[in-house]
């Protein structure tokens, strides 16, 4: 997405207080080989009170999603270098449908980040079982949007 | 007045950024994130930024020396480059990288190399914006004044 421009961002005090309170110390996974992403991901997150740790690949996300765990949500990069964000869902949701077996079911709202949209597109994500996505660097509007849909059910 | 004086200089230096089109609305919404919680969260992803784009410098480099060119993996370190600068809101280098990327899809050596130079140039001037800005601001608290609200 090229085309961001600078004027309608100035954020809505409603989405503002609204983000704070679906957010507000949750535990979230920022996912991305980037390490400039990553901060400014997690500094966009914290900014709300959630509390975020970070991965650098999608292996590492699968270590920390594999159930059980305490995560109440994840933001995942799509284009990364040996698994892609695509792929390391496949296996997170792979994972949970074991530990459905045994009883308990899991579901950690994945949404996808993308600096393209046309990357990520909805189907790819729906196929992945990704929950939404939000492009890169997140703007608060569409944040809002993406987290409503997946963190208000909590 | 020192005080003044400085802080005049960090308003003036931080709009020519924008007019001149070097930062985006991106770095507004850092700024927003900079707290008391996170009190150097601007100096962190600045140098962050200037670490990992001086190594995907030097890769891009060395790979467009080396015979035959990869260009999906002078692609590869483009994006890397696009995300972070997209990230920080250096808007100039994130243009550079949109057509870079279109060269290294086509195999473009000659738009490569051109698209290099352009993109040294580019981050080194908003490398040193940056640290000016940076500094500026460590002087004016240092001096014991606060920093201007920026609309």
């Amino acid at each position: 997405m090229e085309n961001v421009d600078g004027d309608e961002s100035q954020p809505g005090r409603e989405e503002t207080g609204n983000l704070q309170n679906l957010l507000c110390g949750k535990k979230i996974l920022v996912v991305d080989d980037n390490r400039v992403n990553r901060i400014v991901a997690a500094g966009a997150l914290k900014k709300y009170g959630a509390h975020v740790e970070c991965a650098d690949s999608g292996k590492a996300a699968i270590a920390k999603l594999e159930p059980p765990h305490t995560f109440d949500a994840c933001f995942m990069d799509i284009q990364m270098p040996e698994m892609d964000g695509f792929e390391a869902t496949c296996n997170i949701r792979k994972l949970e449908e074991i530990a459905k077996e045994s009883g308990k079911i899991w579901h950690v709202p994945i949404l996808a980040m993308t600096a393209d949209v046309i990357q990520a597109t909805y189907d790819e994500c729906v196929w992945c079982k990704m929950d939404g996505y939000v492009s890169q660097p997140i703007e608060e509007e569409q944040l809002y949007k993406a987290v409503s849909q997946v963190l208000s059910r909590t | 007045m020192e005080v003044l004086r400085l802080q005049q200089q960090l308003i003036e230096l931080t709009n020519s950024l924008f007019q001149e089109g070097f930062l985006d609305d991106q770095f507004t919404q850092l700024q927003m994130l900079q707290d008391a919680n996170n009190p150097d969260f601007i100096q962190e992803v600045v140098t962050l930024f200037a670490e990992d784009s001086e190594r995907i410098l030097a890769e891009l480099t060395k790979t467009l020396e080396t015979e035959p060119i990869d260009f999906k993996r002078i692609d590869a370190y483009v994006h890397q480059f696009k995300g972070s600068s997209s990230s920080i809101g250096a808007q100039r280098v994130k243009a550079v990288c949109v057509d870079f990327r279109a060269y290294a899809e086509t195999e473009n050596r000659e738009g490569c190399c051109q698209a290099l130079q352009q993109i040294k140039q580019e981050f080194f001037l908003i490398k040193s914006k940056l640290e000016a800005l940076l500094q500026l601001e460590q002087q004016i608290l240092a001096a014991g004044g606060s920093l201007p609200v920026m609309e």
